[in-house]
């Protein structure tokens, strides 16, 4: 049985997706990502010297600050920064450049579903922009349960709203190594099998959770292709970035 | 303290001397006139009231939004509009977060003078139920990238989403007069804010013997100040120009998109299905382009060329996943184009068809 959505799309169907790098110029990394209509930038600074007080000076501090797009920063911003934070810091090699601080500010340019993983996907192509050592790229999806049992993914604001429950994954995004067993991990799963985050929003069975992961990890692989291909498109380019 | 004075941009001596011995020939450090304007790029956003402004490498965001309050005591008939004013950080890294800076504050009376001062938003439209229920609007400008004159910018910002801006239609009915009901955008149209004109801020600079003072820091004489409102007033008009122009052009595209949502749902009742298909394809060229003349930024802009893959999903196997990437190419945008009106048709050629079948075949029961 089809679930019929809002805009046409099939439960499988991603909305189509904007990235651009480059965006700030004051910024040293930017990246603005679009899923459909929901919009978000993203601008990195650093690696600037010193780390806040409780953090560790062995290692390299992630600060992350988000920006509403109307009103004062509330409690869910504050959660928002906390998620960001922990996956970025997960991705980031933080024994490169010990004893700094890099800022990622994120700001909403629009709402429209799926915000969360639309801000990761930004950050992530910010960071690469900025050319902060990474171990590999996130990359993060939203799928939600329908009511009558059904998984879909990329929901819009008004499918948000109408959910049963939705959760937001990020991935490592896939490696394309020279050995051909060179991403196994040695209990022989594959590396890009892994979750960096996992945030749920309301009530779902475990059935029900582990079919989300499913769906969202193959579309998080094609995603990763997606997010490989525009980050090496600039790359070669942009004389300003080089050196 | 150290880290603060990193942030901050120090200047040497010798590119302080080169900007004056520069100015003593007319020219500036980019190579403008001393009176020429960066480019200026106005784009808007999806919703109605947001608007990206574009100043040479200023870049400033402005979100427009409304809600129905209980008016001032001392004004029951008028409604009221705030302006919010954001330094984000990921405009200069001087930039801290949280409390706005004297800066950020300046900025944000500036515009807001510019505004309240010279009645240039009609506030007594915005009143539903006097001395009940009027509309108060809120106005949000982030900077997003400091790359100089940011009160010109914000403000065109402003202007801009305050031109697109719409607000809900409420009717006043019941036994009282005092029920209200505020029509979604999708029953009624929407309705524009009263502008009455474009408070457009114009920034000069002068630039002393020692120092690169700030406009109104130093004493400036009466015939410098009458030349600079000479210059200022020929600019406004073109910037008011500027502005206008983008807004009648998001406009013509708003009603566009309008139009094309309600043009096929009406041709389609009477169209067997097979030719709904083909309609949103010719239709959605149109939108192409619109697109492509959307107005481009100065920057350069990186956008994904990759062909669009569509993988046809099973019923029951969960992995394959369609997916479908934006990009320049026309081929992809009507590709995205056509299932969201095909949807629109589709569902409105459906219903009237099952209801005139069940009419008929219960119909012929009868009979």
């Amino acid at each position: 049985m089809e679930v019929d959505r809002a805009d046409g799309r099939t439960p499988n169907q991603r909305r189509p997706v904007v990235c651009t790098r480059g965006v700030l110029h004051r910024a040293h990394g930017s990246a603005s990502w679009a899923q459909g209509d929901t919009k978000v930038i993203a601008a990195v600074y650093g690696p600037k010297a010193g780390t806040k007080k409780n953090e560790n000076p062995e290692k390299a501090c992630i600060e992350v600050i988000w920006k509403p797009k109307t009103g004062q920063s509330g409690k869910p911003e504050r959660e928002y920064e906390m998620v960001l934070k922990k996956t970025l810091q997960s991705i980031c090699l933080l024994n490169v450049h010990p004893n700094t601080t890099t800022t990622i500010v994120i700001q909403v340019v629009n709402d429209d579903g799926a915000l969360l993983p639309c801000a990761i996907n930004a950050a992530c192509s910010a960071l690469v922009d900025a050319g902060i050592p990474l171990k590999h790229l996130a990359v993060a999806i939203c799928c939600c349960m329908v009511e009558s049992g059904h998984v879909i993914l990329d929901p819009s604001k008004l499918e948000e709203q109408n959910m049963k429950a939705f959760v937001y994954l990020v991935f490592p995004n896939s490696i394309i190594s020279v050995l051909p067993d060179g991403s196994k991990r040695p209990g022989g799963e594959a590396m890009e099998h892994g979750i960096i985050t996992s945030v749920t929003h309301g009530v779902m069975a475990v059935d029900d959770y582990f079919s989300c992961v499913k769906l969202g990890r193959a579309a998080a692989a094609e995603l990763s292709d997606f997010v490989r291909n525009s980050l090496k498109l600039k790359a070669g380019n942009d004389p300003s970035k080089v050196g | 303290m150290e880290q603060r004075l990193a942030n901050t941009l120090i200047m040497t001596v010798n590119e302080k001397k080169f900007i004056e011995n520069a100015l003593v020939s007319d020219i500036r450090v980019d190579g403008r006139r001393p009176f020429d304007y960066r480019n200026l790029t106005i784009r808007f956003g999806s919703e109605d009231g947001s608007s990206e402004v574009q100043l040479g490498k200023t870049q400033v965001l402005a979100f427009v939004t409304g809600q129905l309050v209980q008016p001032y005591r001392d004004r029951p008939n008028e409604g009221s509009f705030a302006i919010y004013t954001e330094f984000s950080p990921m405009a200069d890294p001087s930039f801290e977060p949280g409390r706005p800076g004297d800066s950020a504050i300046e900025l944000g009376r500036i515009v807001d003078r510019g505004l309240r001062e010279s009645r240039a938003v009609d506030t007594e439209s915005l009143c539903v139920i006097a001395g009940k229920v009027v509309w108060s609007i809120r106005i949000d400008l982030h900077i997003i990238d400091n790359g100089g004159n940011l009160v010109d910018a914000a403000n065109i910002a402003a202007l801009a989403a305050l031109s697109t801006f719409r607000r809900p239609e409420c009717t006043v009915g019941g036994e009282d007069g005092q029920e209200l009901t505020i029509h979604p955008p999708d029953v009624r149209e929407p309705l524009p804010l009263i502008l009455h004109h474009f408070p457009v801020a114009v920034t000069f600079g002068f630039i002393g013997k020692e120092n690169i003072v700030k406009a109104g820091g130093d004493g400036v004489l009466q015939s410098v100040i009458m030349q600079c409102l000479r210059i200022a007033s020929v600019k406004a008009g073109d910037i008011t120009s500027k502005i206008k122009n983008a807004v009648e052009s998001y406009n013509t595209q708003r009603s566009l998109r309008k139009i094309k949502r309600h043009n096929p749902s009406s041709a389609v009742s009477n169209v067997a299905k097979h030719h709904t298909v083909r309609e949103p394809n010719s239709q959605s060229v149109d939108t192409n382009a619109l697109r492509a003349s959307q107005p481009s930024c100065a920057t350069p802009v990186d956008k994904l060329n990759e062909e669009s893959t569509q993988v046809n999903p099973e019923t029951k196997s969960t992995q394959q996943s369609s997916d479908m990437n934006s990009s320049a190419s026309t081929h992809e945008v009507t590709d995205i184009g056509s299932p969201e009106k095909q949807s629109n048709t589709l569902k409105d050629a459906v219903k009237p068809k099952h209801k005139r079948r069940k009419k008929s075949t219960s119909n012929v029961n009868a009979n």
